[in-house]
C-alpha cells in the first residue's frame, strides 16, 4: 500500500512539473535569457 | 614680439595611442593634475609648437562618442561646451588609427560639428604597410573640411609635421561635417528659431546630455514646448548615428583602401588562409570533421561506464528493494530515465568544449566571415550566421538571436529554418542510432564511420536550413537591403577558465533543463506502461501462461512473452498500437511511435522513452539501453527493429522534423503570429515524414 501511494505521489509531482512547464510559464523579468531560456 | 599661449585638446576613442601622442608632443615636461570636481583624470602637458606659439596640451579622456554614458565621456562634453572654461582649446586633435579609421571618425564628425578648428591625426602609419592600407589624404581633407597629420607616435613619425599643423589652426574651417537639421528638419527649425544665436549642435548636446553652456540651462530647454520624450529623442540620436556612419562610410569608399592581399602582419596572413574562397572551406571542413570523429572514439569508454553503472543500479534496486510499484518505478522508471540522460554527458561535454575552443580562439569570427559569402547567394544576411552557428546548440536563444537582423524578411527567414540546424537535443538521439545502425569501422584505416555518419547529419541540417532559406526567399514577396559588419577579434589562446565555465554551464543546463522533463516523462510513460484498461493486462499471466502450456518455455522465456503480452495492452500499448499505420510504413514500430510523440516536448526524450519502454517490456533489467534496443525484433517478421534501414530513416526523421514545442513557442512569440510557427510544425514534420518514407522505402 505504502509503495503504491509513494508512486502515485511521484507521479502526481511530474505531471504537475510538465503542466506546470508548458501550460503555464512565468514571464521572464529579464528578457536578456541566457543559453537555455525555456529551452527544455 | 609677444608669444602667444593657445590650449590644444586631445580627444579620441580609447586606445588610439592618444597618450602616445601627448607624450611625443610635451616629451618628458608633462605634468600630470587632478582637477576639482571630478572622479576621473586630465592630463595637462606644455609643449612648444614654434618660436611664437606654446601650447598647454590637454589630454581628456577616452570617449567613443559625444552620447556621454560615462563620467569619462562627461568631463569632454562638458569642456567643449563651456567657452568660459579657462582650458577651453583654441584647437581640438581628434587622436585615431589606422586600423579603425571608420569607428574613429565617428567622434570626429561630432566634435567637428561644434565649429572649433579642429586636426585629424591618424596615428599608427607604420601599420598601414603591414594592413595593406592605403589613405587619400587630399580627398580626405577635402571632404571632412580638415587637415590631416599622418604620425606613429610610438615610433616618433610625422611629430613635428604634424606640430607645424597645429600652428596654422586659425586657417582651419569650422564647417560641420553633418548639417544637424538633417537628423529632424521641423524639430530643428524650431530650435533655431527659438535660439537664433547658438550652434545648433551645441543646443541638440544641451538637450541630450546631461550638461549645461554658457548662459543656457538645460530647465530652459525642457519646458519649452518642443520638449520631447526620452524615448523620442533616444531615436533621434540613433537616426543621428546613423546619418554619421552613412557620411563615413560615402568617403572611405574613396579615401581608404584596403587590400589583405597585401598585408604582411602574421594575422592578416592567417586570416588570408582562414577565409580563402578554398583553403578556408576545406580548413573549416577538416575541423568539422576533427570534432566529430573525437565525439564518437574519446566517448565510448565513458558512455559504456555510464550505461552499464545504470544498468547495474536498475538490478541492484530491482533485488533489494521490497517488491511493489514504487520499486518496480525506481528500477523500471527513473533509474533507466536518470541513465537516459547521463550517457550523453561525455558526448556534449567534448561538442562544446570543442565550439568553446573555436569561439575562444577567434576563428569563429572568420567562420561567420567566410559563410557570409554563401548566405548572400541564398538569400540570408550575414548575420543571419550568428543564430544558425549558435542553433547547434540550442535554437531558443538563436531564435532570440535574430533580433539584431534589421530587415524583416531576413530575419524571419532565419528564425523559420534556424530549428533545422543540428541542436545538442539531437545528438543523444543521433549517437543511439548511428551506435546501433551504423557499422563501428574504419574507413581508410583511419576514418570512423559513425564519426562521419554524425558529421554528415550535422552538414545536412545546415544544408537543409540554407536551401529552405532559398525557397522562402522566392516565396516571401519582400525587397529589402542590409548591411553586414563583423569586427575580427586578434586570434589568442583559449583561456581554460573560461572554456571550462562553458562548458560545464552547457552541460549543466541539459542535466538540469532536459534531465527534468526526461525523468518527469520517464515517470508518466512507466505509470502509461504498467497499467491497462482492460483484463487482457490484469490477467495476462494466466493468459500467456495457459496459451503457452503446451510449448515447454522456461521460466524467462514465459517471463518475458508476459511482460510483452502487459505492455502490448497497456494504457501507452494500445496508445501506441493506434498510431502504428502511420509509422509503420517508415519501419518503426509503435514503441518508436510512443518515443517519436513523447520527444515532441523535447527531441532528447526519445532515448529515454525508450529506455522507459523496454525496462518494463523486457525481464532483464541487467541490460544496457543499447543492448535492449539492439536486441528489440519484430513480433511478426522476426527481423531487427533497428536495422538499417529502420535507423537511416529515424536519424532523417529527426534531422528534419520540428520535434521540440518550445521553439514553436519562441517563434510565436518573436513573430507575434501563430501562422508562423504552425507553417514551421507542418513544413518541416511533413518534409520529414515524406523523407524518412522514401528512406526506409528504398532502404528495406
Amino acid at each position: 500500500m505504502l509503495q503504491e501511494i509513494l508512486a502515485f505521489i511521484t507521479l502526481g509531482i511530474a505531471v504537475v512539473f510538465l503542466f506546470k512547464k508548458f501550460f503555464f510559464k512565468r514571464k521572464k523579468s529579464d528578457k536578456n535569457c541566457g543559453d537555455d531560456c525555456n529551452c527544455h | 614680439m609677444s608669444k602667444q599661449n593657445i590650449n590644444v585638446a586631445l580627444i579620441g576613442n580609447p586606445n588610439t595611442g592618444k597618450t602616445s601622442v601627448f607624450n611625443a608632443l610635451t616629451g618628458l615636461k608633462q605634468q600630470v593634475g587632478n582637477y576639482p570636481g571630478i572622479t576621473v583624470e586630465k592630463k595637462m602637458g606644455f609643449c612648444k609648437l614654434s618660436n611664437t606659439i606654446d601650447a598647454n596640451i590637454l589630454d581628456l579622456p577616452g570617449t567613443y562618442s559625444l552620447n556621454a554614458s560615462s563620467a569619462d565621456e562627461n568631463v569632454v562634453i562638458e569642456l567643449l561646451l563651456n567657452k568660459n572654461d579657462k582650458l577651453y582649446p583654441d584647437v581640438i586633435v581628434v587622436v585615431s588609427e589606422v586600423e579603425n579609421l571608420k569607428r574613429n571618425l565617428l567622434l570626429f564628425t561630432q566634435i567637428k560639428d561644434l565649429e572649433i578648428p579642429t586636426i585629424l591625426v591618424i596615428n599608427m602609419i607604420d601599420r598601414m604597410d603591414y594592413k595593406g592600407i592605403s589613405l587619400d589624404i587630399p580627398y580626405l581633407e577635402s571632404h571632412l573640411n580638415t587637415k590631416i597629420a599622418l604620425v606613429s607616435s610610438r615610433k616618433n613619425i610625422g611629430i613635428d609635421s604634424f606640430k607645424k599643423l597645429i600652428t596654422t589652426y586659425k586657417t582651419l574651417s569650422t564647417a560641420p561635417c553633418l548639417n544637424a537639421s538633417s537628423i529632424d528638419e521641423d524639430y530643428f527649425d524650431t530650435l533655431r528659431k527659438t535660439f537664433p544665436n547658438q550652434s545648433l549642435y551645441k543646443l541638440w548636446l544641451v538637450i541630450t546630455q546631461d550638461v549645461n553652456f554658457v548662459d543656457l540651462h538645460r530647465k530652459s530647454l525642457k519646458n519649452n514646448s518642443f520638449t520631447k520624450t526620452d524615448s523620442e529623442l533616444k531615436r533621434l540620436q540613433q537616426k543621428e548615428t546613423i546619418k554619421r556612419y552613412q557620411f563615413i562610410n560615402e568617403i572611405l569608399k574613396v579615401g581608404q583602401k584596403v587590400n589583405s592581399a597585401t598585408a604582411k602582419d602574421f594575422r592578416s596572413k592567417l586570416d588570408r588562409i582562414l577565409t580563402h574562397k578554398v583553403w578556408g572551406y576545406l580548413i573549416f571542413f577538416f575541423i568539422l570533421f576533427g570534432i566529430f570523429q573525437s565525439i564518437f572514439e574519446w566517448s565510448k569508454i565513458p558512455m559504456d561506464y555510464i550505461d552499464r553503472t545504470f544498468a547495474n543500479l536498475s538490478s541492484l534496486a530491482n533485488n533489494t528493494l521490497p517488491p511493489g510499484a514504487f520499486t518496480n518505478l525506481i528500477a523500471q522508471g527513473i533509474i533507466p530515465g536518470i541513465g537516459g540522460i547521463l550517457i550523453f554527458i561525455p558526448q556534449i561535454t567534448f561538442l562544446f568544449l570543442f565550439i568553446s575552443i573555436l569561439e575562444e580562439s577567434g576563428y569563429m569570427s572568420r567562420v561567420v566571415f567566410l559563410m557570409d559569402k554563401i548566405m548572400r547567394k541564398f538569400g540570408l544576411s550575414g548575420k543571419s550566421i550568428v543564430p544558425l552557428i549558435s542553433g547547434t546548440a540550442c535554437a531558443i536563444p538563436a531564435i532570440m538571436a535574430t533580433r539584431n537582423i534589421e530587415n524583416w524578411k531576413e530575419r524571419l527567414i532565419t528564425i523559420l529554418v534556424t530549428p533545422f540546424t543540428t541542436c545538442s537535443a539531437r545528438l543523444p538521439v543521433y549517437a543511439i542510432i548511428i551506435g546501433l545502425v551504423i557499422p563501428d569501422q574504419f574507413v581508410f584505416g583511419f576514418l570512423n564511420l559513425q564519426g562521419l555518419t554524425l558529421m554528415f547529419l550535422y552538414l545536412l541540417g545546415f544544408a537543409m536550413a540554407i536551401f529552405s532559406a532559398y525557397i522562402l526567399h522566392k516565396v516571401l514577396k519582400l525587397n529589402c537591403k542590409t548591411f553586414f559588419v563583423v569586427e575580427m577579434p586578434n586570434y589568442k589562446l583559449p583561456l581554460l577558465k573560461n572554456v571550462v565555465i562553458n562548458v560545464i554551464e552547457k552541460t549543466k543546463a541539459f542535466v538540469f533543463g532536459a534531465g527534468k522533463i526526461i525523468l518527469s516523462i520517464a515517470v508518466i510513460l512507466w505509470f502509461l506502461a504498467t497499467n491497462g484498461p482492460t483484463h487482457k493486462f490484469s490477467d495476462a499471466d494466466t493468459i500467456i501462461t495457459s496459451k503457452n502450456e503446451n510449448f515447454g518455455l522456461n521460466k524467462t522465456d514465459l517471463n518475458s512473452k508476459i511482460a510483452s503480452y502487459k505492455l502490448e495492452n497497456s494504457y501507452i500499448g494500445i496508445m501506441g498500437k493506434s498510431i502504428e499505420p502511420a509509422i509503420s510504413p517508415l519501419g518503426y514500430d509503435w514503441k518508436i511511435g510512443i518515443a517519436i510523440i513523447s520527444s515532441f516536448a523535447a527531441r532528447e526524450v526519445f532515448v529515454g522513452t525508450l529506455a522507459t519502454i523496454y525496462s518494463v517490456g523486457g525481464s532483464d533489467n541487467e541490460d544496457t539501453i543499447k543492448n535492449k534496443m539492439a536486441s528489440e525484433v519484430h513480433p511478426e517478421t522476426g527481423k531487427k527493429i533497428f536495422n538499417f534501414a529502420s535507423g537511416i530513416s529515424l536519424l532523417l526523421f529527426y534531422a528534419f522534423a520540428m520535434q521540440c514545442a518550445s521553439t514553436l513557442a519562441v517563434t510565436k512569440k518573436e513573430t507575434n503570429s501563430w501562422k508562423w510557427p504552425l507553417g514551421q510544425l507542418v513544413f518541416m514534420s511533413g518534409f520529414a515524414y515524406i523523407v524518412a518514407l522514401l528512406a526506409y522505402q528504398i532502404l528495406k
